[in-house]
């Protein structure tokens, strides 16, 4: 990171790979992607008007209106990450970002099954600021638990005060290549969530996997061929990380993340 | 039916094979789970045949805690003890982050608002600001208010001119704030990396610091990577396309390599890093002090090799 970027980095904005992922569309750009029915065509049909009411999406715990992802608010009235918040039938909902979050990014791209259930509790490595955190936590619930881990102290303070708001978070400052370090401070998970930048992150997911995941639980691995190896294409890549987790578990799901993620792809697995 | 002790952030726990937990102690607060070590040792006296938890039945055990009533327990635990180490993570490497970030922003600032000052200065008195041009001397100037009769600037009231002096007095003040950003960064590299501060000199080697994210990692690098810190693009440019590879990075804006010749400077980069490698290394695992004398010793070596150089270009043709 570069030591602007450490001062310039706001609450919330992720460290971007210069490319600017993590720019958030303006609202032009929001009512375009949105906008395959004009105005004037949703009074005039009333089933298309549906679309544009607040519905559950095929995805679990995730709602949709048009084109865009929602979770329902765990604390109505507050956007830790200046989101968009929609009511809608005395519910709050909050938008997700497919370009800021590889989970929206994925469910964008299709994925119909993310393994994450009200109630359950997920091992999040590699959280950040905790921007996808805060979605998945809303898509667990008040009875859910999320273990957040990071190794950098920066956003972890960042990760700490968002925690402190949301009672089924839980922030560690540890390093996931070495899981003998927070053994004693968490639980058997129903889900792990991985999106760190290391060269040997399939091998990480594998070895915290192993120890932390229930029989039958859900494994989302966000894989950054970038980190892996700059000069090898990304595509063969992901195909490797592919063959690795095969070998271990039942890949259930592959997409590649482009546009919305420069080279990323998020492999779902079941153990 | 063999019993295991196994101790995390809720509680001490005595398991049976069979009978799950048996006995349990949970921590009331973090000051009890501080002192976990005396109730581990309580229960081992109490269980003389219990063994501390095998490491291949993990998932076995962390699945007795995957229950609701334990889980505002793991948030309560977990924020206090990331608190407390939050807390400890705070290192002079952060101290030398900060303070060459701001040296650098300062840099720019104090460049950009003397260009204003300038430009604004332009309609009361051109001829101060063309016939000066160090930006310091000028902001002096300013606040001199040193303007000849026969200039032919516009005749400004005072508090006009009043308000320029007064964007002259900040930026006198910001450039003092930089001048005693120095010193301190040089405080704390003297006590931090003394050696690395010797070779490199402060911001050179805050700079290292700052790119290899700490003095940990900087000690851990070879020597090669320490040479091409701060040319990352060009790196990858070359890994990626194969054009030719970055001889320097960081390093190009230390005085030896400037002083070397544009076809010596890879060579001296080169023999730089590895200076600085070892100094690195140093500082990290506190070996004392050497770095004036390999500084010297590369002063001397480059100075012996320049003229040999010199020597050969003099022999005529035949």
């Amino acid at each position: 990171m570069s030591p602007n970027a450490r001062i310039g980095a706001r609450r919330g904005e992720r460290r971007t790979n210069g490319r600017g992922q993590a720019r958030r569309p303006n609202k032009d750009e929001q009512k375009k992607e949105g906008g395959n029915f004009g105005r004037t065509e949703q009074s005039r049909l009333p089933e298309q008007q549906k679309e544009w009411s607040m519905q559950p999406h095929h995805v679990f715990e995730l709602y949709q209106k048009g084109r865009h992802l929602f979770t329902k608010n765990l604390l109505p009235g507050k956007a830790p990450f200046a989101e968009q918040l929609v009511r809608d039938k005395g519910e709050e909902y909050r938008q997700m970002d497919p370009r800021r979050s590889k989970l929206s990014a994925l469910v964008h791209k299709g994925c119909t099954n993310v393994g994450i259930r009200t109630g359950n509790i997920v091992l999040y490595l590699g959280v950040s600021h905790g921007y996808t955190a805060s979605f998945v936590s809303d898509m667990i619930g008040p009875d859910g638990l999320l273990f957040g881990i990071d190794p950098a102290p920066r956003v972890m303070r960042d990760f700490v005060f968002l925690a402190e708001e949301r009672k089924n978070m839980a922030p560690m400052l540890a390093d996931a290549n070495h899981p003998e370090e927070y053994i004693s401070r968490v639980c058997l998970a129903d889900v792990v969530y991985q999106d760190i930048a290391q060269r040997n992150q399939a091998e990480i997911f594998i070895k915290n996997c192993q120890l932390f995941l229930k029989k039958d639980g859900y494994g989302l691995l966000a894989v950054k061929a970038r980190s892996i190896d700059v000069t090898k294409r990304p595509k063969v890549l992901f195909e490797d990380v592919r063959r690795q987790l095969e070998k271990v578990f039942t890949v259930i799901d592959f997409r590649i993340l482009e546009p919305e993620q420069r080279d990323h792809c998020m492999i779902v697995v079941k153990k | 039916m063999t019993k295991t002790i196994f101790t995390n952030i809720l509680g001490c726990f005595v398991i049976d094979d069979n009978k799950g937990i048996i006995e349990q102690k949970l921590f009331a607060d973090y000051a009890a789970y501080s002192q976990r070590e005396d109730v581990e040792k309580a229960f081992r006296a109490k269980h003389p045949k219990a063994l501390p938890f095998p490491e291949e039945n993990f998932p076995t055990i962390l699945a007795l805690f995957a229950d609701q009533r334990y889980f505002s327990l793991f948030h309560e635990r977990n924020i206090e003890l990331t608190k407390a180490a939050l807390k400890a993570a705070v290192s002079d490497d952060d101290f030398i982050f900060q303070t060459i970030s701001t040296l650098k922003d300062l840099d720019k600032i104090c460049n950009m608002l003397a260009k204003r000052l300038r430009e604004w200065y332009d309609l009361y008195a051109p001829e101060v600001v063309r016939g000066i041009e160090s930006h310091a001397q000028f902001v002096a100037a300013v606040l001199e208010r040193q303007k000849s009769a026969d200039s032919f600037g516009a005749d400004l009231a005072e508090t006009d001119v009043a308000e320029m002096q007064e964007l002259a007095r900040k930026i006198q003040g910001l450039s003092a704030l930089q001048e005693q950003q120095e010193a301190y960064l040089e405080s704390v590299m003297k006590k931090h990396c003394p050696n690395l501060l010797a070779v490199a000199g402060a911001k050179i080697g805050a700079q290292l610091l700052d790119h290899a994210k700490g003095l940990k990692r900087l000690a851990l690098l070879p020597a090669s990577t320490i040479q091409l810190l701060g040319a990352e693009k060009a790196l990858f440019r070359h890994m990626t396309t194969g054009s030719r590879s970055p001889k320097y990075g960081l390093l190009y804006q230390h005085p030896l390599v400037q002083k070397a010749r544009p076809s010596e400077r890879g060579k001296v980069a080169r023999m730089l890093a590895d200076k600085l490698s070892l100094c690195a290394r140093l500082d990290f695992f506190k070996g004392g002090l050497h770095g004036k004398e390999y500084l010297q010793e590369l002063e001397k070596k480059l100075a012996a090799n320049t003229l040999q150089k010199q020597k050969k270009k003099r022999v005529p043709k035949p």
